[in-house]
């Protein structure tokens, strides 16, 4: 292994190890959920912000006093390990509204899990000239809110580095992306899903270090590996922070090539602009660039063209990544991506590529059931 | 699966509830005539705040919510969420959507023609399907995207935010202004979309004349709730389920007004001589913030055998009646701060007292109607309500001993619930609640 999957794989195991160390250094670490919390503005008030994660691996025994069976299982794992002290390092925690099961989670946590820091971020489900227009009068509440914390001014210029710093976060996970168009990959799944949630954990120029070693190394040739066709595969859906699905479908004889998830290509295929106003650009860019069922896209009028409006891309990842198929897999009680399904299944099966829909709890011991319907799938295909 | 439950609808007390099937009826009847007609149809969700700008525009509007659960009350809701369900939709979806879902894609099957057996006639294929981006409630702006597919019409969704109740380090008061100022210009962009979609050109006048109507209405209906609080309790929750759809389908026209003014009669004429819903009443309840089982409203009756009634419910309840400024002339700006108070009544008081602005409200119910426990009901389906039902049951046992109980079924899928151990629950918790005041007379 190199030095640089070393390096994630030790961060990945223990993700909160560095946000300790920093909070004993007098820094202070904002947790945050869903791609959809505007992480520059932390990062410009001085603060590290922290990605939380659930626990595929641990049931959720103790969110079961606060919060439904029939809530997202992926919400109530990170309630779980909240309530269980795994954020007891947290400083604060800040929750954009993405969804039903996120918006109520908030609630919850603000009066369960004390920190000294709370903040609701309103992002509209459209995104009309008003919806933008809001969104950065609440982005302005936002960061009038983290100075009133910090006890710093965020000016426009720690946007602008925060800006920069996060852009080209972007563009160093979107080159490692590209190593996984050849074939065959030069990074798997299972590693990228390491590599995002290793980043996620440290301060943004830390992340960046970290990803430009990964990046020199593999374009010196560190990660050739072994030849021999195995279908490609996309795997699209909702937070799936952890690796055993992604290990699931790769043990199984299929190379996972790309992603279209929250905690995978999702908040890297935008950059915010950096001309202008930089509250405007985050707004602008947060809001319309983020492709994920929770906002709504005006249809431009037919049935065939709204989805190919919805879902375009999905099937521009398939071309340049050169899937065989995809996997849409949908953690139980995430509407917003459940009411897409058929939808996007009609829309990939009209371009020919092979679809399978899995929908399944956010726990690892669930993943034996999918098991042999991934392996089905993969026999169609091949 | 159990069999469905024989009798669904629960006997009313009030003779003004009992005339809103017709009144559902008759709005049933005028979609379909508008349909022959070519006129405007639009399908909605309630307390969206549109209602006013569609009635100015004359659109006629089919509440696509509680026509499932009027499937549900009559028992044929099942094959429409078969039918959701063979086209890719889990179970676990709301069924209020699924429910329209199936029965558009039947209809679709049947080349626009009505599923045999619907009720009321079936819904007609609409001209425009108007969804909301509101604080919770997915369904609402992704069910009428997925419903796209069977009728082709547009969708148009409007924003609808209103601030959270809880920021350590922000004041809702700097908020205030620029979430008013978004709804007002969404629903400015709204009238636009109609405007465009049906040809029709929003008369501004008659739409202040009918933000005033339902400024009206809206403080009639709640007082009449308000005499509600009388003992014994004069008029149920089952007439409020019916009692409601006046006000959230047919807000800002004058048989909404005229229907309160005569509900606040007939209750009036029963506190004056204290007819109460049950001869015997022994226990009084609060129907917390859930949704009912529009399959078996009769469960109500069953508390009723038992001596207990229900004076008072969360949901359905009339909006709070919101002062407005004078100065505020606009309608459209008037909609909007009706809006914004009435989402965020209870915020500061829920800030210094339980955190939670519903479990402020349920205190303040169990004082003013003299109350003796809480009822919540789990619909299995809808997350936007009944997610965090615990925490609030949590939250309110540390600030009241009031018996708790919690129900589990769903709005309109009966196969998530077993009349049988919902009975059990009853009589256990009425023994529950005879231990509880046998307490309180020491």
């Amino acid at each position: 292994m190199s030095a640089g999957m070393a390096r994630v794989e030790e961060v990945f195991r223990d993700r909160s190890r560095r946000a300790k160390e920093l909070k004993s250094q007098g820094r202070k670490v904002i947790g945050y959920l869903c791609t959809f919390t505007l992480v520059e503005f932390i990062t410009a008030a001085g603060l590290v912000p922290y990605r939380m994660t659930g626990n595929m691996r641990k049931q959720a025994e103790l969110a079961e006093h606060h919060l439904e069976t029939i809530a997202c299982s992926y919400t109530r794992s990170v309630l779980d390990l909240a309530i269980g002290g795994s954020y007891s390092f947290l400083d604060g925690f800040v929750i954009p509204h993405s969804c039903d099961n996120i918006v109520k989670l908030y609630g919850i946590w603000a009066q369960t899990v004390k920190h000294e820091y709370g903040h609701f971020v309103n992002v509209p489900h459209t995104t009309s000239k008003a919806s933008l227009k809001f969104f950065e009068a609440e982005l302005d509440t936002f960061r009038k809110s983290l100075e009133g914390y910090a006890g710093r001014k965020i000016t426009d210029a720690d946007l602008r580095q925060a800006i920069t710093l996060h852009n080209k976060q972007r563009t160093l996970v979107r080159q490692l992306y590209e190593f996984r168009k050849g074939d065959p990959p030069m990074i798997s799944g299972t590693e990228m899903t390491r590599v995002v949630g290793a980043i996620t954990s440290l301060p943004v120029a830390e992340g960046n270090e970290l990803l430009e070693g990964l990046v020199s190394e593999v374009r010196d040739g560190c990660y050739v590996k072994k030849n021999g066709k195995a279908p490609r595969l996309m795997i699209y859906g909702t937070g799936n922070d952890d690796v055993p699905f992604v290990e699931l479908v790769e043990q199984s004889g299929a190379r996972v090539v790309i992603d279209d998830l929250c905690s995978g290509t999702r908040p890297y295929w935008f950059d915010v602009g950096a001309a202008g106003d930089p509250v405007a650009a985050i707004a602008k860019s947060y809001l319309e660039e983020i492709n994920c069922p929770r906002t709504f896209r005006q249809s431009p009028g037919t049935h065939e063209a709204d989805l190919e409006n919805r879902f375009g891309y999905i099937y521009r990842f398939v071309q340049d990544f050169k899937a065989d198929g995809v996997i849409l897999y949908v953690i139980m009680y995430c509407d917003t991506h459940a009411f897409d399904a058929p939808d996007l299944i009609e829309y990939l099966k009209s371009k020919n590529v092979p679809v399978l829909h899995l929908e399944e709890e956010y726990q690892a011991s669930a993943l034996g059931r999918l098991k042999t319907r991934v392996q089905a799938f993969l026999e169609t295909i091949a | 699966m159990e069999a469905p439950i024989e009798k669904t609808t629960a006997q009313k007390s009030t003779e003004t509830s009992k005339r809103v099937r017709l009144m559902v009826k008759d709005l049933a009847r005028k979609a379909h005539e508008a349909r022959a007609k070519q006129e405007p149809i639009a399908y909605l969700f309630i307390s969206s705040a549109y209602d006013d700008i569609l009635r100015a525009l004359d659109i006629v509007s089919v509440g696509t919510e509680n026509y499932a659960g009027l499937c549900a009350a009559k028992n044929c809701a099942e094959p429409f969420l078969a039918k959701a369900e063979s086209e890719g939709y889990p179970r676990n979806l709301c069924t209020y959507a699924t429910c329209g879902l199936g029965f558009d894609a039947m209809r679709r099957d049947l080349g626009g023609e009505m599923p045999p057996n619907s009720p009321d006639g079936g819904m007609d294929i609409p001209t425009v399907m108007l969804g909301t981006g509101m604080m919770i409630c997915d369904p609402r702006y992704k069910w009428y995207q997925a419903a796209q597919r069977y009728s082709g019409s547009p969708v148009h969704v409007l924003g609808l935010l209103n601030p959270s109740h809880y920021y350590t380090h922000a004041d809702l008061r700097d908020m205030r202004g620029y979430y008013i100022k978004y709804v007002a210009d969404e629903l400015r962009e709204l009238v636009g979309f109609l405007e465009k979609q049906t040809g029709r050109r929003m008369d501004w006048d008659r739409l202040s004349q009918v933000v005033d109507l339902s400024e009206k209405t809206i403080k009639l209906w709640s007082d009449a709730y308000d005499l509600r609080k009388a003992v014994p309790a004069p008029m149920p929750i089952e007439d409020a389920l019916n009692a409601m759809v006046p006000g959230y389908f047919m807000m800002g026209t004058q048989l909404a007004y005229d229907f309160y003014r005569e509900l606040y009669d007939e209750i009036k004429y029963r506190v004056d001589h204290k007819i109460g819903t049950i001869p015997n009443e022994k226990y009084r309840l609060l129907w917390a913030l859930s949704l009912p089982p529009w399959y078996g409203l009769v469960i109500f009756n069953y508390f009723e055998s038992k001596g207990a009634v229900f004076p008072i419910e969360v949901v359905y309840h009339p909006p709070p009646p919101v002062e407005i400024p004078d100065a505020v002339k606009d309608p459209i700006e008037r909609i909007a701060w009706r809006f914004y108070d009435q989402m965020t009544q209870r915020y500061e008081k829920s800030r210094s007292h339980t955190g939670d602005p519903w479990v402020e409200w349920f205190l303040e119910l169990i004082d003013d109607y003299k109350l003796d426990g809480v009822v919540f009901h789990q619909a299995m389906t809808c997350r936007t309500i009944h997610t965090g039902q615990l925490h609030q049951m949590n939250v309110f046992k540390k600030h009241s001993d009031k018996p708790v109980l919690l129900l589990e079924g769903d709005i309109v899928d009966v196969r998530n619930y077993s009349e049988e151990s919902t009975h059990q629950k009853v009589d256990f918790f009425i023994e529950v609640l005879e231990q509880y005041k046998a307490r309180q007379s020491r």
